[in-house]
């Protein structure tokens, strides 16, 4: 009897464990050149334990966008992609850091709590074109700096990595 | 507080606001610059631009050393080739790299480094077969462009330190500015500081003063036994002294804030004070207010109506004006002013009744006693024993006595009542005093007294006064005198001084008496005032005699004293002024003549019985005809139906009074409308004379009627009388003229006084053609001579020219003169 309760309790946690692992959301595996790779605490996965993104796939999230001047740039642009807000949301983020990595190995520390509605955007067009590696491309976290001085700090500034390929959750 | 205190503290404000506005524009000024620092500093124009300059060097090695690198995979070269290309690409068109760019070495250095990428990016996108080919060729490129990178690293570090300093250089003249602003602000609220603290010092030294004030004023108000009331403008109460609690039994608390006319003002008043205040509110007239003590009448709180006198102040302040009032209840006053008024109107009715009381008896003792004397007058006459003769003079002399004794007490009564009157007359003193001493010389030689009088000084014989009054006081004082010495000696002197201002007799009587104690003489000039008693009923006397010689003393400005000592003889002093006055014969009451006067048909108008009958008898035994009338209305009626020589007119009668009757007699046309009437009167005072002569009498017989006085009086009326009622001749003195000269020297003086009147007419019958003067001087001349023989008409007459002359009354003295001929023959008939 007590063999059975024990063998009902363990195969309940079991139980419990793979159904965390099965509420994982399933995303559909990239197809095209994977632009962004975002690993560490997330909840979505599509390639072993992270979460890689094509241009489709950044595409078929809710797209914002917004026209700025840059520091880095010459006149008004118009930037179009993921909002901060939306990709945290996807992955879970509640609280934490992005840790955010570009092609050149650099990395910065972007707070989950910079991802708000009208904040910063993971921009993949810029004027309507994607954007080359030579021009700051693939993928850039433009701020909107014209809407608020807040935006136009040395901090903001460098957190506006640009050649942007990886991002990683930290809790 | 005063216009330069309020004006000084106005500049202090308005200096105190110009310093706050002062100090809020530089608040807002560093505010503004603050921010704007703020701004720049917050809204950083740069990444961490030398990092990534410096960054372009590394990405530049990176991409070289893989390019260098043999086994290295061409992607990776390219990825880092795309990379590097990127940063050129961004410092080239960055706006953080701005500044740079201006800097023409860095311009050219940047352009070979573009150039390189231009060359490179054909190998870079060629295909990896190509790429491989060129590989070297890019190593050299790599190799020969590497300084260049560095000098552009190395030179964007110069621009930036140079942007540094300048950067640097801004922050602190914005710092240093941001300083002073901040000093002078500190200054100004320094300054806004100690400014603040001095009014606040200030005001609470003022405050305190105030206190101090308020307390005095307090103290003062709630003591002052006067009740303060204060009101503003409106009228309202604001201050209710304890006093005015008390007088107006009132609350302090009830009253504050109420209309003043509603809680003092009794309702009867309050439209006046409604209107008063109505006016002052209006600006207008103040009738109360600033005028001293005003007595009005007020409410108390239970109704009661009271006087109160108040004053009313008012005073601007800085709550608009203001009215202080003090008010005090006189209402005792008022009730004792009321009782002293009643008191006095009390005192004084009864004093009035008393002197009309006395006034009355004697008036009413006087006439019966006037009959008994009048009796005894014509029972003297008839034929007496020894015996009879005797008890006769004794009744008489009874009956003057007690007609004194009224006269007494009616002089009194009158001084008294402020009606005795004086005379002023010429007086010759000499022989007033010797008749005095003469009258008085068998009663002092009765006591073996000596009595002499004599002058000290010139002798002032003719003096203006009034001789029966000077009589009556001297009399008294030796009458006295001689009374109470015994075997002595009285004396009279007359002492005369004559000074600057004014003429003066002292007269002296001096006795060998028994004297006078210290005691009564103090009292001595009182009513009813008599010397020991048993010694009295040894000389007699009512005690009044002194009180009346001192009144008509004073009645004639003068004064009386005494010095006097016991058992040594007493001396009264009497001290008239005087003025001198010319001998004036006329005057002079001439003695009767008993002359053949002639049988005179005489009219008596007399209600009286007694007083008609002794009269008549009177009348009758110097035999003439009599007819009486019993009042006015018969004496008018007879008057005008018989032609009588002379008419007697009793004044105070039923019916109708002498007056009226005298004035209808001579207003009528009757047959003795010309005729002399004399008043029959007991009131001799000259004003009432002079009012008898006025309603056309011609003399006045004063009661009790005398014989002498009678005939003196039927001679006149013997006399021809003209119209103006003034008698013609004096016969006496023409008849004293005639003796003295002789009748034929008379006779020829006669002649030639008649021709000097004639010439005299003539001569004046051109008057128009004559000097003033010379008229006067002639009339003068002639009125003379008529003295002489007694045409008083005519003298008087002259001398009215005279006087009309002199005071060029030109239409008088015609109007005189034509009178003059007619008055002429009938003085001339008379004198004949």
């Amino acid at each position: 009897m007590i063999k059975f309760i024990k063998a009902v309790g363990l195969s309940l946690i079991f139980a419990m464990g793979l159904g965390t692992v099965a509420f994982a959301q399933n995303f559909p595996a990239p197809s095209g050149d994977v632009l962004l790779t975002v690993a560490g605490e997330i909840d979505v996965v599509n390639v072993e334990d992270t979460l890689q993104l094509d241009l489709t796939a950044l595409s078929d999230l809710d797209s914002a966008s917004f026209e700025t001047e840059t520091i880095w740039t010459d006149g008004v642009h118009t930037f179009e992609g993921v909002s901060l807000h939306v990709f945290a949301e996807l992955v879970g983020a509640e609280a934490g850091t992005f840790l955010a990595t570009a092609i050149n190995d650099y990395t910065v520390e972007i707070p989950v709590s910079d991802a708000v509605e009208g904040g910063p955007i993971i921009a993949y067009f810029m004027d309507g074109e994607e954007m080359s590696v030579r021009d700051k491309g693939p993928l850039w976290i433009i701020y909107p700096y014209d809407n608020s001085s807040d935006y136009r700090s040395e901090v903001i500034y460098s957190r506006s990595i640009w050649q942007l390929d990886r991002i990683e959750v930290v809790k | 507080m005063s216009a330069t205190t309020h004006e000084r503290a106005k500049t202090s404000r308005t200096v105190a606001v110009l310093a706050g506005f002062v100090a809020l524009a530089a608040i807002a000024l560093l505010t503004y610059n603050v921010s704007r620092e703020i701004r720049l500093l917050g809204s950083a124009s740069s990444d961490n631009v030398q990092w990534a300059l410096s960054q372009t060097e590394v990405e530049f090695l990176e991409f070289s050393t893989r390019a260098s690198a043999p086994e290295s995979d061409l992607n990776d070269i390219r990825r880092k080739f795309d990379v590097f290309y990127s940063r050129i690409n961004t410092v080239g068109r960055a706006s953080v790299f701005e500044d740079l760019r201006t800097n023409e070495t860095f311009n050219q250095q940047l352009a070979q480094i573009v150039r390189f990428l231009e060359d490179s990016v054909e190998i870079i996108d060629a295909d990896d077969a190509y790429f491989l080919t060129q590989l070297p060729k890019l190593q050299v490129m790599s190799a020969e462009i590497r300084p260049v990178i560095r000098r552009l690293a190395n030179s964007g570090l110069e621009q930036f330190a140079i942007t540094a300093d300048n950067q640097r250089l801004a922050v602190a003249r914005t710092m240093t500015q941001l300083a002073v602003v901040l000093a002078s602000l500190i200054g100004a609220l320094a300054f806004f500081v100690y400014y603040l603290n001095r009014m606040n010092l200030r005001t609470t030294e003022r405050e305190r003063e105030q206190k101090l004030t308020a307390d005095r004023m307090n103290t003062v108000i709630g003591t002052s036994l006067d009740g303060v009331i204060v009101s503003n403008e409106e009228g309202r109460i604001i201050e209710f002294s304890p006093a005015a609690e008390a007088i107006f039994g009132h609350n302090f608390e009830d009253v504050i804030g109420k209309e003043i006319g509603e809680v003092i003002v009794p309702d009867h008043l309050r439209d006046a004070h409604d209107a008063g205040m109505e006016r002052m509110r209006n600006g207008g007239q103040k009738r109360v207010v600033g005028k001293g003590r005003v007595t009005l009448e007020a409410k108390r709180a239970n109704g009661e109506h009271f006087p109160v006198e108040l004053t009313i102040q008012s005073a601007v302040t800085a709550e608009g004006e203001m009215f202080v009032a003090f008010l005090r209840d006189i209402s005792k006053r008022v009730a004792d002013q009321e009782e002293l008024v009643a008191a006095r109107d009390k005192a004084l009715a009864g004093e009035k009744l008393k002197t009309d009381f006395l006034a009355t008896m004697s008036h009413e003792i006087r006439t019966p006693l006037n009959g008994l004397l009048g009796n005894m007058d014509l029972l003297r006459d008839t034929k007496l024993n020894t015996a009879q003769s005797r008890y006769m003079r004794n009744m008489e002399t009874s009956g003057r006595l007690l007609m004194s004794h009224i006269s007494d007490v009616l002089d009194i009564t009158r001084y008294d009542a402020g009606k005795l009157s004086t005379r002023s007359e010429p007086v010759n003193v000499s022989a007033l005093l010797q008749d005095i001493i003469d009258s008085q010389s068998s009663m002092a030689a009765a006591n073996e007294t000596t009595l002499d009088w004599g002058w000290e000084g010139l002798p002032l014989n003719w003096i203006k006064s009034d001789h029966d009054r000077l009589q009556h006081i001297l009399m008294n004082l030796i009458g006295n005198a001689v009374k109470f010495t015994k075997r002595g000696k009285v004396s009279l002197t007359a002492h005369s001084q004559q000074a600057d201002d004014g003429n003066s007799i002292t007269f002296e009587i001096s006795d060998t008496g028994p004297g006078i104690s210290a005691e009564l003489a103090d009292r001595i000039f009182d009513d009813f005032v008599t010397g020991n008693t048993a010694y009295d009923r040894d000389v007699g006397g009512t005690g009044l005699g002194l009180s009346i010689a001192k009144r008509f003393v004073s009645a004639l400005n003068g004064k009386i004293w005494l010095e006097s000592r016991e058992g040594e003889g007493s001396k009264f002093f009497v001290e008239l002024p005087v003025t001198l006055a010319d001998p004036d014969t006329e005057t002079n009451q001439p003695d009767v003549v008993a002359e053949a006067l002639g049988r005179l048909n005489v009219l008596l108008v007399e209600d009286n019985e007694i007083n008609r009958v002794v009269a008549r008898e009177m009348l009758e035994l110097d035999g003439h005809w009599v007819t009486e009338a019993v009042d006015g209305q018969q004496g008018v009626h007879l008057a005008n139906e018989i032609n009588y020589d002379l008419i007697l007119m009793d004044i105070s009668m039923p019916v109708m009074d002498g007056r009226t009757a005298t004035r209808t007699i001579r207003a009528g046309q009757g047959q003795s409308a010309k005729s002399k009437i004399i008043a029959l009167t007991a009131n001799a005072m000259p004003d009432e004379q002079e009012n008898f002569i006025s309603v056309g009498m011609d003399g006045v017989l004063t009661k009790p009627l005398t014989k002498a006085a009678l005939r003196q009086v039927l001679q006149l009326g013997h006399q021809q009388v003209p119209s103006d009622g003034l008698i013609v001749i004096n016969t006496k003195h023409a008849s004293e003229t005639k003796d003295a000269l002789g009748e034929d020297a008379f006779r020829k003086l006669m002649t030639r006084f008649g021709t000097e009147v004639d010439d005299l007419i003539d001569w004046l019958e051109t008057a128009e053609r004559h000097d003033r003067a010379d008229i006067a001087n002639r009339a003068h001349k002639v009125a003379g001579s008529a003295a002489v023989f007694g045409a008083v008409a005519l003298r008087e007459h002259l001398k009215r020219i005279e006087a009309a002359a002199k005071s060029g009354q030109d239409s008088d003295v015609l109007d005189l003169i034509d009178g003059l001929p007619q008055l002429w023959r009938t003085s001339k008939s008379a004198m004949v």
